[in-house]
C-alpha cells in the first residue's frame, strides 16, 4: 500500500488540459454565466447502445477529472441544472424522459452522440420515436460522435459556458 | 426435449424463431444447444403454425414469452404470457412485429397497463427503483420486496430501450446490418460484430485467412481486457474504495487510448468486416500492444493483491450475491457468472472456431459470490494477456481480407465468447442476399434472471455491488 502511494505521488496529477475537436461540438444556445463554475448534471439514457454511458463514466476518472471544472453528475433530476441525454429515444423511454425533464425548470439539455438529435442509425425502427427534435426539445449543446470522445464532451460543456474558447 | 434433461452435457443457448411462410413453410423454431461432449452446436428444429409445446424450464419460458409476443405463436402449458419487450402502455396487444405481414405504423398512445407479480406477504414493503437510475447507467426497473432489512424478492422489468433492431434489419443489406451490429451493445462492439459476421460467413461458406483470424482474436481479447478492467474498477468503486477504482480506471483509459492509436476508434468500431478484418497490425502496432501489456501486467498485479489483501473490501464482497450451482444450471448461466458458480460454457474452449483454444484452461470456481466473480475476472484478465502475447508472437504474413460472395436463401449461426458470455447470432438471407431474419442473443438475456436469486437475503445496499459484479448489458437484452 505504502509503495503504491509512493508511486502515486511520483506520478503526480494526470489530468491534462482539454483539447476538444471543435468540429464535433455544436452549440445552439450558451449556458447561462451563473453555471460557468458549477454545473450539476443528471444523465438520462433513452436508448443508446451503452457506449455513450461508457464514455460518460470515464469523465470522472483521474485523466479527464471533470469535477475540477465544477461539473458533477448527480443522482436525481431534482438536484440537477442540466441533462445529458444519449441514444435514440424509444417508445418505452419517452414517458420516463419527459417525467425527469419536468423536475427541472428550464433545464440545460446536452445531447450526447449521433443518435440523440434525430435517432441516428436506428431512425425508422418501430421502437424508435426519433430524437430530441421529434419531441420538440431544443438542446443547448450537441456533442457528435459514435460515441463522442470524453475530451469533446468536456470541451463542449466548457465552450458553451464560456470557460473555453 | 431430451437435451433439457442432460444439463451436464447440453448447455441451452437459445430458441431462434423465424417466419418462413414466404418460402411456403410454417414458422420454424430452432432450439440451439452447446454439446460439451462432441464440441459442436446441436440444433433441434420444430415447425409450427400457431402453437408449440412449452418446456419446463424458467429460461426456456422467457424465450417462449419472447416468441409469443414477437410472432404470436402460443406456448401450450405456459400461463405467464406477459410481454417482455412490447410494453402494454405503448404497444397494442395484437402487435407481433416479427410476423412478416404485420403493419408497423402503430399509433403512439396508451393501450393498457403492465401487471407486476402479486407478491405482498404480511409486514413486507416495496422499494421501487428506476427506470432512470442514480448512476450513469442504462434504464431498467427493479421492484424489491423487503421484510425488515433483507430482500425477500426482486422483480425486474426490462426493455425500456427496446428499439426493434431485428425487424429494422430485415430487407436491409448485409453491410448495413453489420453497422447495426456494431451498435447493439457498445462495450461489446467487436464481439457482436464478430458474431454477426461469423453467422453470415457460416451461411455463405466464406473461409477467412489465418491472419485475419489472429487479428480478430487479438481485438476480441483487447475488448475483453477493457471490459474486465472496467468491471474491476467499478467493484472497487461500489465497495467505497475509490483509490483502487481510480487507479484501475486509468489502466482502462490507457487501453482505450491504445485502441484509438491502433484502429482510430476507442471501441475499435469498424475493424471487423465480412471476409476478414479491415485493419492490419503493423510492426509498430504490435510493439505498442506489447509495451502496453508489459505495463499492464506490472500495474494490474499490484491492484489485484490490493483487492485480495484488504479485509475492508472482502468483508463486503464475501458471501454477498450468491448464485448456487443449481440455479446457474437451471438458468443456463454464461460467462464469468457461470464460471464463478461452477458451470463452464466458454465457447472459445468448447468449440473449434477460435484460434486461442489451446491457450486457455478449463477454469471454474465454486462459491458464486461477488468475490468469486471477481476472481473469475482476474483469471480472464490474466488469460487475455497471455493469449494476446502468444498471438502477437505467432502472427504470420498473409492477406487480411478475402473477396466474398453472398449466397441467397441461406442460413447460418455465429457464436462468439464475449466478456459476459457467449453471443449467438442467427442470420437468414433472402433471395437477394439481404437479411430475411436476424436473431440476436446477448448473454445478458441468460444472466439477468440470476440477479433475482443473487440478491435474496442480502440488504438493499448490497444491490449495486451485486449488479456490478454481474455487470450485464441492458441494451443487449432489450434490443
Amino acid at each position: 500500500m505504502i509503495n503504491i502511494l509512493r508511486t502515486f505521488l511520483k506520478e503526480g496529477i494526470q489530468a491534462k488540459d482539454i483539447e476538444p475537436n471543435k468540429e464535433n461540438i455544436k452549440i445552439y444556445k450558451n449556458i447561462p454565466m451563473c453555471f460557468s463554475k458549477s454545473l450539476y448534471i443528471r444523465h438520462v439514457d433513452c436508448g443508446s447502445c451503452n457506449a455513450c454511458e461508457y464514455e460518460l463514466s470515464a469523465l470522472t476518472n483521474p485523466i479527464y477529472d471533470i469535477e475540477r471544472f465544477g461539473i458533477k453528475f448527480v443522482a436525481s433530476p431534482k438536484h440537477a441544472d442540466a441533462f445529458t441525454i444519449s441514444g435514440s429515444i424509444t417508445r418505452n423511454m419517452k414517458t420516463p424522459l419527459l417525467d425527469a425533464l419536468q423536475n427541472v425548470s428550464n433545464p440545460i439539455i446536452i445531447a450526447i452522440g449521433d443518435c440523440a438529435i434525430d435517432g441516428g442509425i436506428f431512425r425508422g425502427a418501430y421502437g424508435i420515436i426519433g430524437g430530441l427534435r421529434d419531441l420538440n426539445i431544443e438542446p443547448h449543446i450537441w456533442i457528435k460522435g459514435c460515441p463522442p470522445k470524453p475530451e469533446d464532451i468536456i470541451g463542449g460543456i466548457l465552450m458553451a459556458n464560456g470557460v473555453l474558447r | 426435449m431430451i437435451e433439457f434433461e442432460d444439463k451436464e452435457r447440453f448447455h441451452f443457448l437459445g430458441m431462434f424463431a423465424s417466419d418462413r411462410r414466404y418460402y411456403n413453410e410454417d414458422f420454424v423454431i430452432r432450439y440451439v444447444f452447446l454439446d460439451k461432449k462432441e464440441h459442436n452446436l446441436k440444433i433441434n428444429t420444430i415447425n409450427t403454425n400457431n402453437e408449440f409445446k412449452s418446456i419446463q424450464n424458467p429460461l426456456a419460458n422467457l424465450y417462449e414469452r419472447e416468441i409469443y409476443e414477437m410472432f404470436g405463436l402460443s406456448p401450450v402449458g405456459l400461463d405467464d404470457l406477459r410481454p417482455l419487450r412490447l410494453f402494454p402502455e405503448n404497444y397494442p396487444k395484437d402487435f407481433h412485429p416479427l410476423r412478416k405481414d404485420t403493419k408497423l405504423d402503430i399509433e403512439y398512445r396508451g393501450y393498457g397497463d403492465y401487471e407486476f407479480e402479486n407478491f405482498e406477504p404480511e409486514g413486507s414493503f416495496k422499494i421501487l427503483v428506476g427506470p432512470i437510475h442514480a448512476g450513469i447507467i442504462e434504464p431498467g426497473h427493479f421492484r424489491f420486496t423487503l421484510l425488515g432489512e433483507p430482500i425477500l424478492k426482486l422483480e425486474i422489468r426490462h426493455s425500456w430501450k427496446h428499439k426493434g433492431i431485428e425487424k429494422f434489419a430485415e430487407e436491409k443489406s448485409v453491410n448495413f446490418a453489420k453497422i447495426l451490429s456494431e451498435n447493439i451493445s457498445g462495450d461489446h462492439t467487436i464481439a457482436h460484430t464478430l458474431a454477426f459476421v461469423r453467422a453470415v460467413e457460416n451461411a455463405c461458406n466464406i473461409n477467412i485467412s489465418l491472419k485475419a483470424k489472429y487479428i480478430r482474436a487479438i481485438f476480441l481479447e483487447l475488448e475483453r481486457l477493457m471490459c474486465n478492467l472496467n468491471d474491476f474498477a467499478f467493484i472497487f468503486q461500489d465497495v467505497g474504495y475509490s483509490f483502487g477504482a481510480q487507479k484501475v480506471f486509468v489502466l482502462k483509459e490507457k487501453l482505450m487510448r491504445l485502441n484509438y492509436d491502433i484502429s482510430g476508434h476507442r471501441f475499435n468500431k469498424g475493424v471487423i468486416t465480412l471476409g476478414g478484418v479491415s485493419k492490419d497490425l503493423s510492426l509498430e502496432d504490435i510493439k505498442r500492444i506489447k509495451e502496453f501489456l508489459g505495463f499492464l501486467e506490472k500495474e494490474y498485479f499490484k491492484y489485484k493483491s490490493l483487492f485480495l489483501n484488504s479485509p475492508t473490501i472482502l468483508e463486503r464482497t464475501d458471501t454477498t450475491g450468491e448464485i448456487n450451482y443449481e440455479t446457474a444450471m437451471r438458468y443456463y448461466a454464461l460467462g464469468y457468472t457461470a464460471k464463478a458458480s461452477g458451470v463452464f460454457a466458454d465457447t472459445r474452449v468448447l468449440l473449434d472456431e477460435d484460434v486461442c483454444k489451446n491457450m486457455l484452461s478449463y477454469h471454474v470456481l465454486q462459491k458464486g459470490d461477488v468475490t468469486t466473480r471477481v476472481l473469475a475476472r482476474f483469471n480472464d484478465i490474466e488469460e487475455s494477456i497471455k493469449v494476446i502475447k502468444t498471438l502477437l508472437d505467432n502472427i504470420e504474413e498473409g492477406e487480411i481480407i478475402k473477396s466474398q460472395k453472398l449466397v441467397p436463401n441461406s442460413m447460418g449461426f455465429g457464436v462468439v465468447e464475449s466478456q459476459r458470455g457467449n453471443i449467438v447470432h442467427m442470420v437468414e438471407l433472402d433471395q437477394d442476399a439481404n437479411i430475411y431474419r436476424w436473431k440476436i442473443r446477448d448473454p445478458s438475456f441468460h444472466n439477468w434472471p440470476l440477479i433475482q436469486f443473487a440478491v435474496l437475503k442480502d440488504i438493499i445496499a448490497d444491490f449495486p455491488l451485486v449488479n456490478k459484479s454481474l455487470n450485464l448489458s441492458y441494451a443487449g437484452n432489450d434490443l
